[in-house]
């Protein structure tokens, strides 16, 4: 059926312009999903669509012989696929251009984080770290406890992990960068995590140290309950276990094992 | 062949075997091996007495002890899993062309085999080099190591030994055991291939004691050898790693080829080039199919073995290593399956199966852009949500990368059942039957893995595991009825045209050499994540490592000390290679000329 190329179809996007098209789409589709993709992410989904392009035009012949060709040119051929052309060879090297330029020029803003969603402990920290018997097994953990801990948690947590313990307080919008509080009620926390990492958490807090989070330190680390910083620890390491035990009744999740 | 066997009664070797054997290089081959097997079994049995327990580190000619391990114990690994892999389907490959009598697929299992002399030299090397380093520079370490596997490590050498004998044998003796005693030759590659997995396996109880001890009491004093070998992480590493040696192996061996396509001047061997990397690649893609669950396998033991591990693989220091495992094992898969398709290239007659590729092109890329999805991203302060983002983070959660890994799966199988009809004509009368059922239950199977997941992903985590597995059940089950309706269907079916071997377009084995790098980057990445994962621990929670090379390097330094590895092995790989061209000529041509001659 196709045997006449007269009887083509006149509007016949060469492939050239329909990749560009595809990239263009689907760069301007990232770019448009609020809120904002990172820079990153849309650098890795590009080069993916890249490589699927790719294959597209060369797993075959015709295709990969009609690609190139359309910058040779030939004779005859219409105002229209000129115009395409030199609008590819514009286009193309001037976005290509523009990402250079920007990747280049210098900036004020801190560098891209690599966040780690949990700081690694060594063992030897970990295992400083002895867990009350009345802490240890969730059956063994006190309605009275519990009430101490919603207190404890709603005077110091609620502020910025949220009423709700879903990371949506009052304050967590301010604290965008690098990592918002977490929300207790996604499997990605607590559900994961030992008591005795959680309460570590509570010892060292975030912001003055290499986890550069907003979380403040609560407790006294384990081996050094006399210390201060400056400000003293908010928290008794008999009410931090409180609050530890609050979050996870109120979730449902229970501590993990070692 | 019979005049083959009349020369060698007259005492005279038949024409090809003249090449081999006769030279006085082979012989400096053979003797280098020899060396380096007694280095290593030398360097074994000290090894198994024991150091003096005098130090607990040492430095050895001022270098970086843990960089020094580090390179030779990967560079160890990458020749040891080639020597392992290429044997194996070798030997499968002579077994088919036993059975079926065609003499193609002996000489490519004897192309393939004759890549292992050389390579089995520097594995040894490499080997002892290994064993050298970590007696001297970790002492206390291997002391301790010695304590527990004691048995173990004077094992490994007899096992060592039998691999040795049986690979010079079962090379040197491949044209000697042909026709009627080609059995014999078979069950030399079969204790070949037990000796070798036996020797990993040993090995492998090492490596993952490392990991998640076991058989010891707190002190780490052994109380159950059996139980310190059946540690957790043993058996998922055996599967894991046999299964990617493979992989590996297909890949190198398709390299080979690619190379080889790529120079060779007749067209003869250009055609069987072609036909070597197809099958290359052909393994390689499907040992990769298992490879996900493998993993997850193998992730999941090291998980439930403690929290730590939990913490330090998803959300800790190596979370961001396995979103570059998550690239690189797709431009593995999209690698392999681009040169699956091009091969439709080679088929007569296959333009109403080239019509599908645009549709499992865009279904693969989408997929992988899901599965590399990170759950938590790199961002600047502009473009920071805080860690989490409504959309990514829906995408990067176990649900749809499970959907999405699944699918793709699919969609591999599928590409390789329309090659199997590529080209053909199907003669039996319920041929729109059979084959609207057959697309039907696997265009069902993708339905139910979606849907599973979709459940999944709203379900709680316990139910979440669960719907996980079915999938793959679905998966399994949708192939095994589907393949086995395919073999019913495609029986009698008539060929259009003889498939063109030797017209594969150049790009095609470009891709083949890449993939190569791309596995052999991917299995040093993931050599490393094995050692980080334990941290500052030479065993983890018992023996800390309190040397100064204990913290982890950052992942751009991984990343370059990963590839200058890469680049060594590729060097010394080319190194064999090139002495195993210096064994003889091509076995194509030889025996290509010796037909000629034989018309004369
Ligand atoms: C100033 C805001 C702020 C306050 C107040 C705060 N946190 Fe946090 N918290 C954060 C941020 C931000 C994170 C996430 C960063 C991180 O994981 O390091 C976090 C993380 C945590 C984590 C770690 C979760 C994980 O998955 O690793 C725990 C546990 C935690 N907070 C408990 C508490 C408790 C208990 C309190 C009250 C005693 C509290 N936080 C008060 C900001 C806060
Ligand atoms: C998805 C497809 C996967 C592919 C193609 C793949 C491929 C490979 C390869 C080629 C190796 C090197 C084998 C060797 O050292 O002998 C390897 C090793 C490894 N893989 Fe995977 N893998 C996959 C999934 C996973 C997953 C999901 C995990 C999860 C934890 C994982 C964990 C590991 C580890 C820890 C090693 C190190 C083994 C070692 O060197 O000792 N893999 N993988």
């Amino acid at each position: 059926m196709r045997a006449d190329p007269a009887r083509r179809p006149r509007f016949n996007l060469p492939s050239p312009v329909g990749a560009f098209l595809i990239l263009a789409g689907a760069f301007i589709l990232l770019k448009l999903i609020q809120p904002v993709i990172p820079g990153s992410v849309i650098l890795l989904y590009m080069a993916f669509v890249i490589a699927g392009i790719l294959i597209h035009i060369t797993l075959d012949d015709g295709r990969l012989k009609r690609f190139g060709d359309f910058f040779i040119g030939a004779e005859g051929e219409g105002a229209a696929t000129r115009a395409q052309r030199w609008g590819l060879l514009l286009v193309v090297p001037l976005a290509l251009g523009w990402w250079a330029y920007e990747a280049t020029r210098p900036s004020y803003a801190p560098p891209v984080e690599i966040f780690q969603r949990h700081p690694t402990a060594g063992e030897e920290i970990l295992g400083r770290i002895k867990v009350p018997e009345w802490v240890a097994t969730p059956a063994k953990w006190s309605p009275q406890a519990i009430a101490e801990g919603k207190a404890l948690y709603r005077g110091n947590c609620a502020v910025c992990h949220g009423d709700n313990l879903d990371g949506e307080g009052p304050a967590a919008e301010g604290f965008r960068y690098p990592i918002r509080p977490a929300n207790f009620r996604d499997s990605g926390t607590i559900a994961q995590l030992t008591l005795p990492y959680v309460y570590w958490r509570l010892t060292v807090g975030g912001i003055q140290n290499q986890f550069s989070s907003a979380m403040p330190a609560w407790v006294a680390p384990a081996d050094a309950a006399n210390a201060t910083t400056l400000h003293t620890y908010d928290l008794t390491p008999d009410e931090a276990w409180k609050v530890i035990i609050y979050l996870y009744k109120t979730t449902g999740f229970e501590p993990r094992k070692e | 062949m019979k005049r083959d066997r009349a020369l060698l009664a007259q005492g005279k070797k038949p024409e090809w075997d003249k090449r081999v054997g006769d030279k006085p290089r082979e012989k400096i081959c053979l003797a280098l091996s020899l060396v380096a097997l007694f280095l290593l079994l030398g360097a074994g049995t000290a090894g198994a007495q024991g150091p003096a327990p005098s130090a607990e580190y040492r430095v050895f000619l001022g270098m970086d002890s843990r960089l020094a391990v580090w390179i030779v114990s990967q560079l160890h690994l990458m020749f040891a899993a080639f020597v392992l892999a290429v044997p194996m389907f070798a030997l499968v490959i002579e077994l088919i062309g036993w059975r079926s009598k065609e003499r193609r697929f002996d000489l490519l299992a004897h192309e393939m085999a004759r890549l292992l002399p050389p390579a089995y030299s520097i594995t040894a090397i490499l080997g002892a080099t290994l064993a050298f380093l970590l007696f001297t520079l970790y002492p206390r370490f291997m002391g301790y190591l010695a304590d527990i596997f004691g048995p173990t490590m004077v094992i490994y050498p007899l096992f060592f030994l039998g691999e040795t004998f049986c690979l010079y044998f079962y090379y040197y003796s491949w044209h000697r055991l042909q026709g009627n005693l080609k059995w014999a030759h078979l069950l030399l590659g079969l204790a070949l291939n037990i000796f070798g997995t036996a020797v990993m396996f040993i090995a492998n109880t090492w490596a993952t004691f490392m990991m998640t001890p076991n058989g010891v009491d707190a002190a780490g004093n052994l109380i159950s050898l059996n139980n310190a070998i059946w540690n957790l992480a043993w058996m998922p590493l055996n599967i894991h790693r046999l299964i990617a040696n493979i992989t590996l192996g297909a890949l190198l061996a398709g390299a080979y080829a690619a190379y080889r396509f790529l120079t060779v001047e007749r067209a003869e061997e250009r055609a069987f080039y072609d036909w070597m990397g197809y099958t290359g690649n052909l393994i390689a893609l499907f040992t990769m199919l298992f490879l996900p669950f493998a993993g997850y396998y193998f992730g999941f033991e090291l998980f439930s073995f403690s929290a730590t591990y939990g913490v330090t693989l998803m959300g800790g220091v190596l979370s961001w290593l396995f979103i570059i495992q998550a690239i690189v094992v797709a431009v593995l898969f999209i690698g392999a399956a681009y040169y699956a398709w091009l091969g439709l290239l080679r088929i007569p007659g296959s333009e109403p199966q080239r019509r599908w590729t645009p549709a499992f092109n865009t279904i693969l890329i989408v997929g992988f852009m899901i599965w590399a999805t990170p759950h938590t991203m790199a961002a600047s302060i502009e473009e920071s949500t805080g860690g989490f983002h409504p959309v990514l983070g829906a995408l990067g959660v176990m649900a749809p990368k499970m959907i999405a890994v699944t699918l793709i799966l699919v969609v591999l199988y599928a590409s390789y059942l329309l090659y199997r009809r590529a080209g053909r004509v199907i003669t039996v009368s319920w041929k729109d039957v059979g084959n609207a059922i057959q697309w039907g239950v696997l265009a069902l199977t993708a339905l139910a893995i979606i849907a599973l997941g979709v459940y999944g992903y709203f379900a709680p985590s316990e139910v979440r595991i669960t719907t996980s597995i079915l999938q793959i059940v679905v998966l399994i089950a949708g192939i095994l009825f589907t393949f086995i309706l395919d073999v019913f269907l495609l029986r009698g079916s008539q060929a259009v045209g003889v498939v063109r071997w030797g017209t594969m377009p150049r790009r095609g084995q470009y891709v083949l050499i890449v993939l190569s790098y791309v596995i052999v980057w991917l299995m040093g990445l993931m050599g490393y994540a094995r050692s980080a994962a334990r941290l500052n621990w030479h065993v983890f929670g018992i023996l800390e490592d309190t040397s100064p090379g204990a913290g982890l390097p950052s992942l751009g330094e991984v990343a370059v000390i990963v590839t200058i590895i890469t680049l060594i092995f590729f060097l010394l790989l080319a190194i064999s290679f090139a002495i195993s061209a210096f064994m003889g000529r091509s076995l194509v041509s030889e025996v290509e000329s010796q037909t000629e001659e034989e018309h004369q």
